[in-house]
């Protein structure tokens, strides 16, 4: 008991000398980041808040390394609960609904004062501005974005007889040209396929290119009704559906995220979708040349966007979310912001961002940077819902029970959508 | 070899054998590949040839993508102190369940098998809290401190402890032995198989723990080697299985050569504690 007591009166002294000795000197933020893209984007995120320490000395960023984007937010939220918030973090767009409900985070127009920061959150693109705003508040300010694109092997199109300089652009072509490219040995086993679009963990990512494409939303942007029993949405997945089970152009089943890279590499496959965050692996890696395109079309070109946005957390002192507030200013500004992109692939989230030198040169170099950014104008939110884990994963169930053949679309589709209104009539 | 015999075949024991060796292989196949994988180029890592170059590149490119060296002196310093706080407190634990009546023992005792029924994921955010309010956020104390109290080490000790003869207490008693050193020198020794099998299983379990220790850490002082290791899952940019597969036979390499080094020991003190 005396022992316990005298701890509890430690901590007690240690914690308030600990916060009067922040009030009288220095700033101390607190600042989670998940890394997504490989090991060197901690080091480069360390680099850069500690640029912006040196810079301003009377504000002191404890940058932490918080694991994949789930462990972030876990992270976050245990740390929200036990009384000991961060005071800024990166988390997924996706993740708003849940932070609002959470009562974690407070909006970016509570804390913005001029006509300066006004400006300043109109200076991303509206695309990734759709995730990060609702019910008229801004909660959210893009940095870690990406958005699928299309990557395809030159030298598989010149051997299929097709021109090495001419992505597929429509749905149709997916096909003709996935026939083309699919190549089969004596045996009738299928050596390369035409076209990979992996299924595996958030199927629904890859998946909302396509239902974008056939022009329909997958939930409001107040994140309280969904459309997933939409004719559109429906037909969307029959295309996904029949790409291997009709047309015989991509590998049945579901088939492997993190493994797909590497097939592509390796041949097995002509044409894969995914990140625009992959650009700098592929590069580096691809031991053919190839090339990057926008998703095709169907009734529109689309894509989603994905990737993390900045948060403030409500459980700080006024200097803390002015310190912070001024912190994501700074790395979000264009030469800062440039600079993430080169060095991870993400796109860079505002337009002058792309009109500086170093971003300037990096395109010049290398001009399949620029897919993804002029993409964006056709890109919309990525699907994010109140409850957000518990009705993706509804809607990924639906989707995989679709692609291996026990449902129907339109079966595997309406289910969802039940089940997504039986979580959300709470929420309308 | 002893499958035949002089009166014919012998299936019972060709089935066992059979069984042995294909779970064995099934078991160890991903260790395969692991080491297949980590040695040679990346381009190797889907493709089997005999003839491909073997390099130690993976484990570099694996070391220096975190501080691997204070990640593994602060996973050794964690798994020492969370064994050496059950070892004392488990001992003491049991040794009271098995062998001292007092008021509310089975109670008690019902409360400390309770725990293991709680999954620890439950738990994350109060134990948050107490390491707040304890001031041991982002220590390596704060990792362990959790997990010191174990009941399923009271439950096997405890199971232990009541195995052994009373004959041997009382024998001690009547020399004049204090409790402490009837413990210490009758049942201690006596449960040495027990607390052999239950080390291995708290420490591999330790080593792996990956969640927790995230969370209540933010700082590569304090943190343990599966951090290190997570940062190889970049999910938005593909798995490069080469250096993934070196960094976990790095991670877990001490424990591979710890078990195949004890291996005998470790078989027989399963056998004789009966976890299995």
């Amino acid at each position: 008991m005396h022992f316990t007591k005298k701890l509890g009166i430690g901590a007690v002294a240690a914690a308030m000398s600990l916060s009067m000795a922040g009030a009288a000197q220095a700033v101390d933020l607190q600042f989670y980041f998940p890394v997504a893209v490989g090991g060197k984007a901690a080091d480069t995120i360390e680099a850069l808040t500690k640029e912006y320490a040196a810079a301003h000395p009377d504000v002191k960023i404890d940058a932490v390394y918080a694991g994949s984007y789930q462990n972030t937010i876990t992270k976050a939220l245990t740390a929200v609960k036990g009384g000991q918030a961060p005071q800024l973090s990166v988390i997924l767009a996706v993740d708003m609904f849940t932070l609002i409900e959470e009562d974690a985070i407070v909006p970016f127009d509570d804390l913005i004062k001029t006509d300066a920061d006004k400006e300043w959150l109109k200076a991303f693109y509206p695309a990734f501005m759709e995730n990060s705003q609702t019910g008229g508040k801004t909660y959210g300010i893009p940095f870690q974005r990406s958005t699928p694109v299309m990557y395809w092997n030159k030298d598989a199109f010149k051997k299929a007889g097709l021109d090495p300089n001419t992505p597929p652009a429509t749905w149709e072509e997916l096909v003709e040209f996935g026939k083309k490219l699919t190549v089969k040995d004596a045996s009738g086993k299928v050596t390369q396929w035409g076209v990979r679009i992996p299924s595996s963990g958030f199927p629904y990512w890859l998946f909302q290119g396509l239902s974008t494409q056939n022009d329909v939303i997958l939930a409001n942007s107040d994140g309280n009704k969904t459309n997933f029993a939409d004719p559109k949405v429906i037909e969307a997945l029959q295309y996904l559906v029949d790409l291997s089970a009709k047309h015989e152009v991509m590998a049945p089943g579901i088939i492997e995220w993190g493994a797909t890279p590497k097939a592509f590499f390796e041949g097995e496959s002509a044409i894969m979708w995914t990140t625009t965050g992959n650009l700098t692996n592929v590069r580096a890696n691809a031991p053919f040349e190839f090339g990057v395109a926008m998703l095709p079309a169907n009734k529109r070109r689309g894509a989603p966007t994905g990737g993390g946005n900045f948060y403030i957390f409500k459980d700080s002192t006024d200097e803390q979310k002015a310190a912070s507030l001024d912190f994501i200013k700074w790395i979000s500004a264009p030469t800062q912001a440039a600079k993430w992109s080169i060095a991870t692939g993400y796109v860079a989230p505002r337009p002058d961002a792309w009109e500086t030198p170093e971003m300037k040169a990096y395109v010049a170099d290398f001009p399949p940077a620029l897919v993804a950014r002029d993409q964006l104008q056709y890109a919309v939110a990525e699907l994010s819902t109140y409850q957000n884990q518990r009705i993706t994963t509804i809607f990924n169930d639906g989707l995989e029970a679709a692609i291996t053949g026990k449902m129907s679309p339109e079966e595997a589709m309406n289910d969802a959508q039940q089940k997504a209104d039986k979580i959300l009539k709470d929420y309308r | 070899m002893n499958a035949f015999r002089l009166s014919g075949f012998d299936y019972d024991r060709a089935l066992n054998t059979v069984g042995a060796w294909a779970l064995a292989l099934v078991w160890f196949a991903p260790l395969i590949y692991a080491f297949w994988t980590a040695f040679h180029p990346g381009e190797y890592s889907t493709r089997f040839e005999l003839t491909a170059p073997l390099t130690l590149e993976n484990f570099v490119a694996a070391w220096n993508a975190a501080p691997f060296a204070r990640y593994f002196l602060n996973t050794v310093l964690l798994v020492t102190s969370i064994l050496i706080g059950q070892f004392v407190l488990c001992t003491l634990a049991a040794f009271a369940f098995a062998r001292f009546e007092f008021r509310g023992r089975d109670a008690v005792f019902v409360l400390v098998l309770l725990q293991l029924l709680v999954m620890p994921d439950i738990l994350i955010v109060e134990n948050y809290r107490t390491m707040r309010f304890l001031g041991l956020l982002d220590t390596i104390l704060a990792i362990g401190l959790p997990y010191m109290a174990s009941a399923f080490g009271i439950f096997l000790l405890r199971q232990t402890f009541k195995t052994i003869p009373k004959e041997l207490d009382d024998a001690a008693r009547v020399e004049g032995a204090g409790f402490m050193t009837i413990l210490l020198k009758v049942y201690v020794p006596l449960a040495k198989p027990t607390y052999l099998a239950y080390g291995l299983v708290s420490v591999s379990h330790h080593w792996n723990n990956f969640l927790w220790p995230l969370i209540v850490t933010n700082s590569v002082e304090t943190r343990p080697v599966t951090v290190g290791l997570s940062v190889f899952s970049s999910t938005d940019q593909g798995i490069d299985w080469a250096i993934i597969t070196a960094a976990t036979l790095m991670t877990s390499g001490p424990l591979l050569i710890a078990f195949l080094l004890f291996q005998r020991q470790f078989v027989q003190s399963f056998m004789r504690a009966g976890i299995k």
